[in-house]
């Protein structure tokens, strides 16, 4: 009695071979899934400070009476905005540079400032030059009102679209080539980013 | 000798200097250089009048109008004086409203004063938001905002879609495409501070707002833009079917600022005006008065007949003041 031991064919290696490569797939694409993409995670960390910075508005909003309806008295528009910039500072009094724009939150915003300029730097150069050419640059600060006396400058529409989105309280605005996170309702620079914008 | 030789020179600068004082003197001597516009006006025409046909819509339209200075003054008692005969409903603002300061004493003697007649009569006022004014100004009750930056009114067969041109970012954007994509007047008008097209001096148009707005604006079928910025009047010769305007010296003035171009289809920079507008049916009425009252522009414009579709039938009429400002580059 002769006793048959069968001999590994071929496509039992071919199987082998396959399984091993169809594994160490889904065990990577396991691994890329834990995997946090730096970018994402610092748009996120910046979407939480922004996040922080508006409950911290509307727990102050709450003490001057929200102004959410429209009213014929400028005086009350003012009153309201300038008693709103005092108690947000007053909670916020220890705010530096920074705190919002940290130095990797502000790398990536040089960094997507800086593809949207690759893009179309020609249009954004026409937009701000468009936007008030000639205005006195100032030296803007954190927890300071916004210059009162300064226009708005135009934010060109193409920067705005590489930038991550703002909730309704907060705006970007450009001085000079400082890149600022304003309040609106209470004309307050909440952080900035010196030298952000290109020459 | 040399006695008269100083006296020849000193002649001589005092000429320059007078030339050069004398107001507007100095940009004609520059403007003498620039070619003429395209659109040639070869004798000043009547203007065109306003028909006050039943059941139309109208209306009249100031921008940069918050200098707080008699000029601005003047101007709004030209609109009142308008009124008399062409009784428009409402006025649209097209930024910089509040061109000085934000305090209430500011919107007093740049809005209530000068328009303290018209607001008394029931005219309202719908604001867009220029570089110089405070976004929260859209809480200000007679700016007919309702706390939004950018928002939309209408009247009759017109639909007016206000932008806030100053930070066009997505949610405007969409909010934009949204309510072009519901309108269903017959006309469509869109009104905001930056001009897409400009022949002035001291900006540049601003082509990357043009970029996003001008695709939308063709595929929704806007008729007309009215823009501000510039403090100076021009309309624009017809771009992608679609009716443009610049008026920004309706209080603050760059007297002449414009530059001869090809786009230009009238243009007026020697003082503030005001336009009266009365839309009729399919037919768009207009007339610009400067301070002093007289019709700089005036004519009637056929509303195009599908999204992206070049007038054939423009009728705009460059009149009396159109000239003026050609006499300006002939000089």
């Amino acid at each position: 009695m002769t006793c048959r031991v069968n001999k590994p064919r071929a496509w039992m290696y071919f199987a082998l071979a396959a399984g091993i490569v169809i594994a160490r797939a889904w065990g990577g694409r396991a691994a890329a899934q834990n995997a946090v993409n730096p970018d994402a995670a610092l748009t996120q960390d910046f979407e939480k400070r922004v996040a922080d910075y508006v409950k911290l508005h509307k727990s102050a909003e709450a003490t001057p009476a929200p102004l959410k309806k429209p009213t014929t008295s400028p005086e009350k528009i003012r009153h309201h905005q300038h008693e709103l910039r005092v108690t947000i500072v007053s909670l916020r009094s220890h705010a530096v540079q920074g705190n919002i724009f940290t130095p990797q939150i502000a790398a990536e915003f040089r960094r997507l400032i800086g593809i949207a300029y690759q893009a179309d730097a020609r249009h954004i150069r026409a937009s701000f030059q468009e936007g008030e050419p000639g205005t006195r640059i100032v030296r803007v600060r954190v927890n300071n009102e916004y210059p009162d006396d300064m226009p708005l400058q135009t934010m060109p529409s193409s920067l705005l679209l590489n930038l991550p989105a703002l909730p309704p309280e907060l705006e970007y605005r450009v001085v000079g080539r400082t890149l600022v996170l304003r309040d609106i309702g209470a004309n307050l620079i909440v952080d900035i980013i010196r030298g952000a914008i290109p020459n | 000798m040399i006695a008269n030789a100083k006296i020849r020179h000193g002649v001589l600068l005092a000429l320059l200097a007078w030339v050069w004082l004398t107001p507007g003197t100095s940009s004609r001597v520059l403007t003498a250089i620039a070619p003429l516009p395209a659109v040639q006006a070869s004798a000043p025409q009547s203007p065109v009048g306003l028909p006050l046909k039943p059941d139309s819509v109208r209306f009249a339209i100031i921008g940069d109008s918050g200098s707080g200075d008699s000029f601005q003054y003047d101007v709004a008692q030209q609109m009142v004086k308008a009124r008399a005969t062409f009784p428009f409903d409402f006025v649209v603002m097209l930024g910089d409203n509040i061109n000085h300061g934000h305090s209430a004493k500011d919107f007093s003697r740049m809005f209530e004063q000068p328009y303290q007649v018209l607001l008394a009569a029931g005219v309202k006022f719908y604001a867009a938001l220029g570089n110089h004014d405070d976004p929260i100004e859209c809480l200000y009750k007679p700016f007919n905002m309702g706390g939004q930056r950018y928002y939309a009114h209408g009247k009759g067969n017109v639909r007016f879609i206000v932008l806030d041109s100053n930070y066009m970012d997505p949610p405007q954007l969409d909010w934009l495409e949204k309510q072009l994509g519901e309108a269903t007047s017959t006309w469509k008008i869109v009104y905001f501070h930056h001009p897409l097209y400009s022949d002035g001096r001291f900006h540049v148009p601003d082509t990357d707002l043009r970029a996003r707005l001008e695709p939308q604006f063709e595929k929704y079928g806007v008729n007309v833009v009215l823009s501000g910025h510039e403090h100076v009047y021009e309309r624009i010769v017809p771009q992608h079917g679609i009716y443009y305007f610049i008026l920004g010296n309706a209080g603050e003035l760059r007297f002449h600022n414009l530059k001869a171009s090809s786009s230009m289809a009238a243009g007026f920079d020697e003082d503030r005006c005001f336009m009266l507008v009365e839309v009729a049916g399919d037919e768009f009425y207009f007339q610009t008065i400067s301070r002093t009252g007289k019709i700089v522009d005036s004519g009637v414009l056929q509303r195009q007949q599908k999204p992206a579709q070049v007038s054939a039938q423009f009728k705009g009429r460059i009149t009396s003041s159109a000239s003026a400002f050609q006499s300006t580059n002939l000089h």
